[in-house]
Formats: structure tokens, C-alpha cells, sequence
């Protein structure tokens, strides 16, 4: 009895079908990655108020001017967080990230807004070895924290720091 | 023997009088490619109207010249010799042009703004050489029958110029959404790595699928996909490398890091990154279309090609999304954690797709030997018995070729070379024909056999 030879194509098919299963797993473990981080159904309805981005003066630790989304690399500046009009019972904080996605500036957490104050000047520290800011992108988030993760942004401003 | 009734041999695979079914759906394909990038380049103007948005306007010219003159090269190989001189000049003009506007375009309005034209040229000259080293080995890894360079070149081009510029609007629209929605961190970051894997693999495998639709005759098997695939990969990371390069001396120069950073991101995506990156993800797309193009079922066929963009996908999204999950210490001990990280990471892609390159290779040899055998018993003299073992093996070709060069200098050597091309081109005619996986008509091989004999007049046998 002869039998058909085997076609060595299906074992490099099959080889093919063994890689993508484990693509599939990777791109789950994202997808579950995803969801952890960004929970659905965590919307609570606040919204904190960002009173402004301004240009900075650390000797005093207060803000200078007026409103502003742009910055040159040299200047350094602070968004203005104004907690009052949140909820007394969440867990807040707020970060400045970087282009790069560093954190660059952080106030809190605090288990009640009150305990940050009526209000906070949050501004981006220059990361130690540099001289100025570095450009791009900033993001300033005002977040609710939930088991140390935060789960919501209440607030949000970008400005950019121009080469 | 038959007689040869025309001065010019004819190209080496006939077409059949009437295109196949794939010509309409890579003309689909094209369209779809085409409306896109129009599409994109008017949003990122009228929406954006940031300086880099506006490159994708101006440079759709470019696009539209490199896409002709690459359609109108390709096709040159296919024509007679007398008409083929004409054609292939009006390419190189085109694809000059385009080439150059698209430079002007790019330096001009993106990485001048960032770093100026010097340090853009630089840092493209810097790309250069690492960048044709890649496409050689990549392009010596078909032991049997090597890729013609005018296609590898078109693949390295589409991921360069073509692939780039198709990612331009969909990343902006999917990252400034995720920016003003998302929470920033690791959900954030696993969603642009999403974007990336999945918006830049499937730019990427369009030229691949283009190549895998179009030049059929020279898409053979899983092989030829990696080739092709990692072609592309090596086109999008040379710009992609520039962009981070020139981006990175315009943030630190001011620090008076700028060299240094744009350094270290030559070394990571030129030197470490060169096969670890986007030459192994879009080789997994070319491996998925190379497996399909000899798999006898369309619904296998189908599986394979979408295995192919998943892994690709997948593999992309792995470095994007957990890169920082090994962070690299600020110390010496920094750059052996570099070499790690990647390796860790990309590594298991990589072996995956030199063990699909390996096998492929193996199953290749296998079925050319098994077809030199076969041409060998007809008796048509193209192949000779005494021939086989030497047509088997890759390293007694180049010595039987370097015996050539001994006795005759470089014409022999020449002439020899083109014998051996000859005979494996049709030893892969006849294993495609027989595996029933081929859409030339049998004069093609018929031609292939002639054009073997006629070249064996000029070489005498082993």
C-alpha cells in the first residue's frame, strides 16, 4: 500500500498556527493589561478644576502671569489645582508627565481633597543632570486613585514646552 | 533542442494573455492605498496644520512619483530588451524626482525644524550603511534562488517613504484621542502600542501583499516572504531611525547630550535593532504569504496570511507596550542591560522566524533537488546528471563558479552564474507546476529550458 508523501508546507502552517496562538495570548495579556489599567465604569461624575498653567517662580513658590499652553524650554512653570469643588470622600492626586511619559511634578495623593488644601501649585521639577525642561508634550492630570492606581482622570491640561 | 528564432531571450516567466484574478485585487489593494494617503495628507492639513502635517500634503507628489516609477521599473524587467532601456530610464527619472522631492520635503519641513538639514543629512548617511548591510544579508539568506535587487529595493522603499507615510493619520488621530481619554501610565502606553503594532504592521505588510499579488513569479515560498518582509522592515526602520535621531539631538543638544543621544539611538535601531525590530515583525507577515502562496486550500491559505500580520502585530506590541517594564540603569552596567532587554524581548521573535527561514530553506532545497533530478531523466540537456549535486548545494555553485573565474576571469564567472540562475529558475517552474501552485502557462517553462540551453552554448560542462 502507497501512501501520499507528506508536504512539508503543512508543517511549516502548522509551525505558523503554534506562533499565532501565542500572538493571540500576547495580544490578550495586552488587552487584559489594558483593562486593568484603564477599569471601565469608573466614571464618577467629578470633574476637578484646573485654574490655570503658569510661569513659575520656585524661589517664592508661587505663579507669575497669565494662562498659558506654551512655554520656552527655560521657563519654568505650574498648573494651578483648585480641589473645592470635588467630593470630600475620594482619593485624589496630581502628576505632570513629560513628552517621554515621565512623571515630572506630582502633588498628593490624599485620601480627601481637603487634605490637599483649598488649592495646589503643582510644577514641573527639571529632572536632576538637565538644565532646562525638556520639549514636547506635558499633560497635566488631576487623578482619582483607587487601591493606589489611578483609575480617572477629573482634569486634564497640555501645554507645550517649545524647543 | 528547439531553436531560438529571436536575438533576445524572452523574460524569464511569460505572463498568460489574460492577468489573473490577484492583478484586480492588487489593483483594490493600490486604490485603497492610494485614497488613503490623499485622504490623510488633506486631514493632517486642514485639521492639524502643523508644520510635519503639511509634509504629507507636499509629499504626496513624491508618493505619487516613487509609486510610477517603481510600477514602470518593475515592469521594464518584463518587456523586450530593445523597449526595456527606454522604460527603465523613464523610472530611474521618476523615481529621482520623487526620491528628491520627498528628501526636500522631509528635511525641509520635519527634521530641519527639529535639528536643521546638516544634522539630518548626517544622520541618514549614518543610516545608510547599516541599512544596505541589512538588505545584503538579508537578501544572501535565499540560498537557492536570491531575490532580484530592483524588487528588494522597491520593498526597502515602500517601508521607507510609502509605509511611513500611511501611518502618519492614523497614529495621530488614535494617540491624540488616547491622550485626551486616557489615564497616563501603562494603559495609555498599552494602548499606543496597540496603534503601532497594528497600524504600522499592516502598512508595512501591504507592500508585501502587493509583492505577494503582483510579482508572483518571483514570491515563491515562505523564503522569498521572510525576504521581502524583512526588506520592508529595514526601508521603515531606516526612517524611522532618523526621525528618532534627529528628534533626540533637537531635545538634549541644548543639554549638550544631542550626539550622544542621537547615538545611542543609531546603535539601539541600526546596530542592535537592525534584525531585532521591524525586520522581524514584517518578516512574519512575509512568512504568512510565502506559507499561503504553497498551500493547496484558500481557507489554509487565509489562516496563514492573517498568522503572519497577528505575530507581526504581536511581536511589535510586546516591545512597545512592555519596554519599560526593564528600565535601563543611568550606569555602565546600562549598555549590558540594552543588549539584554532586547534580546529577552525581541529575541524569541527573531529565532521564530530563522527557524520558519531554516525549514523553508530545507524544504526548498529539497523540492529543487527532487525537480533537477526529473529535468535531468527528460533528457533535454538543460540539466545534466553530472550537474545535480552541484546545482544542490549552494557552496559547490559558488565553487564551480570561482573554478570559472580561475580559467576565464570574470566573464566566465558571469556566465556561469547565469547558467546556475537559469537552471534553478526552472527547477522552480517545474516544482511549482507540479505542486499545482502556478498560473504561467507551461511555454513558460518551455522558455526557461530554451534560455538554459542557449546560455550552456557559452559554458562548458562540469
Amino acid at each position: 500500500m502507497s501512501s501520499a508523501p507528506y508536504d512539508q508546507v503543512q508543517t511549516l502552517y502548522r509551525t505558523l498556527l503554534v506562533f499565532a496562538t501565542v500572538a493571540v495570548l500576547i495580544l490578550a495579556v495586552g488587552l487584559v493589561e489594558f483593562v486593568y489599567f484603564e477599569p471601565p465604569g469608573q466614571t464618577t461624575g467629578a470633574k476637578a478644576r484646573i485654574v490655570g498653567v503658569y510661569v513659575y517662580d520656585p524661589a517664592t513658590g508661587t505663579t507669575l502671569g497669565t494662562d498659558r499652553s506654551a512655554f520656552g524650554r527655560s521657563e519654568e512653570f505650574a498648573a494651578v489645582v483648585d480641589w473645592s469643588g470635588l467630593p470630600p470622600n475620594l482619593n485624589v492626586d496630581a502628576r505632570w508627565y513629560d513628552g517621554f511619559g515621565t512623571i515630572v511634578g506630582r502633588v498628593g495623593p490624599g485620601s480627601r481633597p481637603s487634605e490637599l488644601g483649598t488649592s495646589s501649585v503643582v510644577p514641573v521639577i527639571t529632572p536632576p543632570g538637565l538644565h532646562h525642561n525638556l520639549p514636547g508634550q506635558y499633560t497635566f492630570v488631576v487623578e482619582r486613585l483607587q487601591g493606589g492606581l489611578p483609575v480617572e482622570v477629573l482634569a486634564r491640561r497640555i501645554v507645550l514646552v517649545e524647543r | 533542442m528547439g531553436t531560438s528564432t529571436y536575438t533576445t531571450p524572452p523574460a524569464a516567466n511569460p505572463h498568460p494573455r489574460l492577468r489573473p484574478g490577484r492583478y484586480g485585487i492588487a489593483i483594490a489593494v493600490a486604490a485603497v492605498v492610494v485614497i488613503t494617503l490623499i485622504i490623510s495628507s488633506l486631514l493632517n492639513y486642514v485639521y492639524l496644520d502643523t508644520i510635519p502635517a503639511r509634509t504629507s500634503l507636499y509629499g504626496l507628489l513624491a508618493v505619487a512619483l516613487i509609486a510610477l516609477g517603481t510600477y514602470i521599473g518593475v515592469r521594464a524587467f518584463t518587456r523586450e530588451r530593445a523597449s526595456r532601456r527606454k522604460h527603465l530610464i523613464r523610472a530611474a527619472v521618476l523615481l529621482g524626482l520623487g526620491t528628491l522631492l520627498w528628501l526636500l520635503v522631509i528635511d525641509v519641513f520635519v527634521f530641519t525644524q527639529a535639528a536643521g538639514p546638516l544634522i539630518a543629512a548626517l544622520c541618514a548617511l549614518a543610516c545608510l550603511p547599516t541599512t544596505a548591510f541589512g538588505l545584503f544579508v538579508v537578501r544572501r539568506m535565499d540560498r537557492n534562488e536570491k531575490e532580484p535587487w530592483r524588487l528588494v529595493l522597491v520593498a526597502a522603499a515602500w517601508g521607507a517613504i510609502v509605509a511611513t507615510s500611511l501611518v502618519i493619520w492614523g497614529e495621530t488621530i488614535w494617540d491624540q484621542v488616547a491622550q485626551h481619554t486616557l489615564v497616563p501610565g501603562p494603559g495609555l502606553d498599552a494602548s499606543t502600542a496597540f496603534s503601532a503594532g497594528l497600524l504600522e504592521e499592516l502598512a508595512k505588510g501591504l507592500a508585501v501583499v502587493l509583492l505577494f499579488l503582483v510579482m508572483r513569479n518571483d514570491f515563491d515560498d515562505v523564503v522569498d516572504g521572510i525576504v521581502y518582509g524583512a526588506a520592508v522592515g529595514l526601508g521603515f526602520n531606516f526612517l524611522e531611525s532618523i526621525a528618532y535621531m534627529t528628534n533626540m539631538y533637537a531635545i538634549f543638544s541644548p543639554e549638550g547630550y544631542g550626539w550622544a543621544a542621537a547615538g545611542l539611538q543609531w546603535y539601539g535601531r541600526q546596530v542592535l535593532g537592525l534584525f531585532f525590530g521591524h525586520a522581524t515583525y514584517t518578516a512574519f507577515i512575509g512568512a504568512g504569504l510565502g506559507i499561503a502562496r504553497q498551500l493547496p486550500k484558500k481557507r489554509h491559505k487565509a489562516f496563514a496570511i492573517v498568522s503572519g500580520f497577528l505575530i507581526a502585530i504581536a511581536g511589535h506590541f510586546s516591545w512597545d507596550a512592555w519596554v519599560q517594564f526593564f528600565p535601563i540603569d543611568n550606569t555602565l552596567f546600562g549598555l549590558v542591560e540594552m543588549h539584554l532587554r532586547t534580546l529577552i524581548m525581541t529575541g524569541p521573535f527573531t529565532a521564530a522566524v530563522i527557524a520558519l527561514l531554516i525549514f523553508g530553506i530545507r524544504h526548498e532545497a529539497m523540492g529543487l533537488t527532487d525537480q533537477f533530478l526529473k529535468e535531468a531523466a527528460t533528457g533535454s540537456g538543460a540539466i545534466l546528471l553530472d550537474e545535480v549535486p552541484i546545482l544542490s548545494s549552494p557552496w559547490r555553485r559558488l565553487k564551480q563558479r570561482l573554478r570559472a573565474f580561475q580559467s576565464g576571469g570574470l566573464r566566465a564567472y558571469l556566465e556561469v552564474a547565469r547558467l546556475q540562475s537559469a537552471q534553478l529558475d526552472l527547477a522552480m517552474e517545474r516544482w511549482h507546476r507540479e505542486r499545482q501552485e502556478i498560473d504561467t502557462p507551461l511555454e513558460a517553462e518551455d522558455a526557461l529550458r530554451r534560455r538554459v540551453i542557449e546560455l550552456r552554448h557559452w559554458v562548458p560542462a562540469p
